[in-house]
């Protein structure tokens, strides 16, 4: 995949999928036939509630240029408050990376139930035209 | 019961007055150990002990330096059971702040715990303490300084304690004060809870009276540092992107020590420390060939950002890191922004109340509904 930032730039995204909804609706998507961009790299998650900061600063750097987290709507957590508490994080970790120059906007967090097929192929269509906006990470040649 | 009260400075010696003070404390058997700073042998620095007899106690109660954290002391003490036994220790205002989120995170058990706070004029790095350039002992020169109301200590102070909006104790039991008194003749002695009133109420000392005075020292005190903290937090706001953030840490030597000397990092095993990040040798080879090269070691920056997402909420802004640091990095250019932004956000205020939960374990179903839901 191009990491140039042409026009032909295809953004890099690693998306955790929350088992319980989001993974399943992205299933739904595929058997719909619904079609939505391949840019992303789905990693099953058992909850969004289990995705750690470092899970997020381990993927952009190396190579995402965006990280969707999916899980499910308010009051449906197959953990009672897995999700609320990503909703949490999320934020943090998008003021702590727009404090440090990195745009906030490549971490993205999106409730997607397991019958929304539809709703998931949007969201991810959605962050990929953004990203492309956005154009490539601009990170530190660390590693 | 008068809650505040004043304890009579003789010969203009401070220092000596407070000890009485925590002498009589100890032998009165209201407490049964004080953790204090005392002198090492050497006499260079100054470092926490735990006194349990009167007759050993030589406190350096206004020692303008903070060697480790005391509050991760007091975690280490009560962790695993509250004291038996009435337990006095004496704490800068940040250290309080700190220790109110490790009992929050459940690191500290404050049963039996009298906590003394004592109004900070500010602290020295160690090594500027270790080899004081002026003539006077640094305990002499910053209590002059702050007799004479002249500013030639900040010179010395550490970058967190120049801009410090905190510098009188919350959530003490005790108060040892000096703002707005004239500590060649008194020194406030304030009680804030009850266990701090029942251990004041049958010492035979003055009320304090002049207590507009304080508070108005209090205030113009707070007011100006506070501007100091947003001018300090323009100043380097502006500053960072995400290029200056790798030379910023260019000189890290991934020694982990700001991790370890930071009250709020308790985890006993540490994420970074572990080998999840380890990978096998074709991994880091095939790596390499995908940019052509690959700097090693290879997570400093991942360390800095995931330790400052874990931990930030919490901190108190003490620069521990800053003087743990073996590579002088001014780690408080980019910790206090974040610190304050972060907390902004969440309207937290770490050490504040004891009751408020730590932000990361609650929520609210209504909250931030923009993220999803509209």
């Amino acid at each position: 995949m191009t990491k140039d930032s042409s026009k032909n730039f295809e953004p890099n995204i690693v998306a955790f999928l929350c088992n319980w909804c989001s993974y399943a609706g992205a299933d739904l998507a595929g058997t719909s036939r619904i079609k939505y961009p391949p840019n992303i790299k789905s990693i099953r998650v058992m909850c969004s509630g289990r995705v750690d900061v470092v899970f997020i600063l381990e993927s952009l750097r190396n190579g995402a240029d965006g990280v969707l987290i999916a899980g499910c709507h308010p009051g449906d957590c197959h953990y009672q408050s897995g999700n609320y508490k990503t909703n949490r994080r999320v934020l943090l970790t998008k003021k702590l990376l727009g404090e440090l120059g990195i745009e906030p906007d490549r971490l993205r967090f999106e409730y997607v139930s397991a019958s929304e097929g539809q709703k998931f192929a949007n969201v991810v269509t959605d962050f990929v035209n953004n990203l492309k906006r956005m154009g490539p990470i601009k990170l530190p040649r660390e590693g | 019961m008068v809650k505040q009260k004043i304890l009579e400075v003789k010969n203009s010696d401070v220092t000596g007055t407070v000890n009485d003070f925590l002498k009589n404390l100890l032998k009165s058997g209201k407490i049964s150990a004080l953790l204090v700073s005392q002198s090492v042998p050497s006499r260079k620095v100054v470092f926490p002990v735990l006194i349990s007899d009167p007759d050993k106690l030589d406190a350096k109660v206004f020692a303008p330096l903070l060697p480790a954290s005391t509050s991760k002391i007091v975690s280490k003490i009560t962790k695993f059971q509250p004291s038996d036994k009435p337990l006095g220790v004496v704490l800068h205002p940040c250290q309080i702040r700190a220790l109110i989120e490790l009992v929050k995170l459940n690191q500290a058990n404050l049963n039996n715990i009298i906590i003394i706070g004592v109004d900070c004029l500010g602290t020295f790095s160690l090594n500027t303490y270790a080899d004081f350039p002026e003539k006077k002992n640094p305990i002499d020169f910053i209590l002059d300084d702050f007799k004479s109301n002249s500013d030639k200590s900040e010179q010395f102070l550490r970058s967190a304690c120049v801009v410090c909006n905190q510098p009188v104790p919350i959530n003490a039991d005790i108060i040892i004060g000096l703002f707005g008194m004239d500590i060649n003749k008194e020194i406030l002695i304030e009680a804030v809870s009850d266990s701090g009133i029942k251990i004041l109420e049958d010492l035979k000392l003055d009320t304090f009276k002049d207590v507009k005075k304080r508070e108005k020292y209090i205030e113009d005190l707070i007011g100006n540092r506070t501007k100091k903290l947003a001018a300090f937090i323009k100043d380097k706001t502006g500053n960072i992107d995400i290029e200056s953030l790798t030379s910023f840490f260019d000189k890290c030597v991934n020694c982990h020590n700001c991790m370890n000397v930071c009250p709020i990092c308790y985890c006993r095993e540490c994420l970074f420390d572990s080998s999840v990040f380890d990978a096998e040798a074709n991994k880091y080879v095939k790596k390499s060939e995908s940019k052509g090269l690959f700097k090693l070691p290879n997570d400093s920056l991942l360390f800095h950002l995931g330790r400052m997402n874990h931990m930030i909420l919490s901190c108190v802004k003490c620069g521990l890191c800053e003087q743990g640091c073996p590579m002088n990095i001014a780690l408080m250019d980019v910790f206090i922004p974040a610190a304050e932004n972060a907390q902004k956000e969440f309207k937290y205020q770490p050490g504040k109340n004891r009751d408020e939960k730590v932000p990361m374990v609650v929520y609210r179903e209504d909250e931030y509904v923009e993220v999803g839901e509209k």
